[in-house]
């Protein structure tokens, strides 16, 4: 349900963001407890589940 | 002319007739960004029309939609329309609902012995009578006030209002986070309904014995004027100027597409370089401070954002991805990374809106 993404600009990583894909939409987040996304992320976490690993390369 | 009475009914000591007297965001359901007046039936839980969030166990129960029918005085209501004749659940709730931020409710004072009695109204209609019901709830719902009021006469708007004494328990936020929530309940079942007009240490979504919209197959059910202020009475709806209810919700959500519906030349929001044959970065700012580093969302990239370049003659493409750098975004501005069809590495280029032929295509939220 979750993965996440690095971000490069160039062969450089510059950012990381967490993406759900509900199929109609797609929506991306960093870390940042204040936002509900994240907070559903990590309540997606506690309940045991694992979200794919960023790709190591851009 | 010379001031020689006071009229003693146009003072209170209790409301306030000034400033942002009605806590409640979009209570006249004016501001429909995400789906410009479209009825949408929501397969889960889900924000609708500004600020109101639909929410239910079982999706696809309900349709929720800006309508036009509305009472005197007002543009705008929240339509729900039952989709079948649904028994809900003795543990299931469905419902909508607007989370007040904490800032704009801290004067409230609760959870303290200075707890502020407020006011809750609105103008409601239904194809349906009798008993409905709602609560008020703290961040945790672990506070809950169950609340029920009464529809005498189908298919009328009618003025309903309830006065709550300020809740001297349990932790209210005072911050970005959830102040307040404000929750209408459509279909509550048994074990998740309280007794109406109590605080309790319960989470309860819903009134013991209120009827269910979602139970009747095309019920409806209308609400606009949503009010609440500080006051053990009802003072008259606060209108605010659009562009001020506009901006409020953009705090919580902010639609990235033209007001005027127009793509091209004077569309233009965000400007930056293409670092690759692939990609672009652009800065771009929020119209106004949202409540937290938002998410992004993409519903659809296709004819949503374009980047380009002008020698002349303004070249663009088509954005395929979009997401906020996390790492240098905030809640007033961020630095957009675009994919797709770009130029040149380095060419300096801008964002602009395309022509969208899907609402929404993309956006950005802060939402409680």
């Amino acid at each position: 349900m979750y993965l996440i993404k690095n971000q490069y600009l160039g062969e450089r990583i510059v950012g990381q963001v967490i993406i759900k894909n509900d199929g109609d939409s797609i929506t991306s987040f960093g870390e940042n407890h204040d936002n509900t996304d994240y907070q559903a992320y990590l309540a997606w976490l506690a309940e045991g589940n694992t979200p794919e690993p960023a790709d190591s390369t851009p | 002319m010379t001031l020689t009475t006071v009229n003693a009914g146009m003072l209170d000591t209790q409301a306030q007739y000034t400033g942002f007297k009605n806590r409640i965001i979009n209570p006249g359901m004016v501001i429909d960004q995400r789906n410009a007046g479209a009825s949408v039936t929501p397969a889960a839980a889900t924000y609708t029309l500004d600020r109101w969030y639909a929410f239910m166990d079982v999706g696809s129960k309900f349709s929720v939609q800006q309508s036009t029918t509305a009472p005197a005085g007002f543009t705008n209501s929240m339509l729900i329309t039952s989709t079948s004749a649904y028994t809900v659940g003795a543990g299931e709730a469905y419902g909508v609902r607007q989370m007040i931020e904490g800032f704009n409710a801290a004067d409230f004072g609760w959870g303290t012995a200075n707890a502020q009695t407020v006011t809750l109204s609105f103008k409601v209609r239904s194809s349906l009578t009798g008993t409905f019901g709602g609560v008020l709830r703290n961040s945790a719902n672990n506070r809950t006030y169950p609340f029920t009021y009464t529809i005498s006469a189908a298919n009328t708007f009618e003025d309903k209002s309830v006065t709550i004494a300020g809740d001297t328990s349990g932790t209210w936020l005072t911050t970005n986070g959830t102040g307040i929530g404000v929750v209408f309940g459509i279909g509550v079942g048994s074990t998740i309904s309280g007794p109406a007009g109590a605080w309790a240490g319960t989470g309860y979504w819903g009134a013991t014995g209120a009827t269910s919209v979602v139970g009747t197959n095309g019920a409806t059910f209308y609400i606009t004027g949503v009010q609440l202020e500080k006051g053990s009475t009802a003072t008259s709806f606060d209108y605010r100027p659009y562009g001020t209810e506009e901006a409020l919700c953009q705090r919580y959500c902010y639609m990235f597409q033209n007001p005027t519906g127009a793509s091209g030349d004077g569309s233009t929001f965000g400007a930056g370089y293409t670092d690759s044959s692939s990609q672009g970065v652009y800065f771009i700012t929020f119209p106004v401070s949202m409540r937290t580093t938002p998410s992004l969302t993409t519903v659809s990239t296709a004819n949503a954002i374009e980047q380009g370049y002008y020698n002349g003659t303004v070249t663009t493409h088509n954005a395929t991805s979009i997401s906020l750098i996390s790492n240098v975004s905030s809640p007033n501005s961020a630095l957009m990374l675009v994919g797709g069809a770009s130029f040149s590495n380095g060419t300096g280029a801008f964002l602009r809106y395309a022509t969208q032929s899907i609402t929404p295509c993309v956006f950005v939220s802060a939402e409680l």
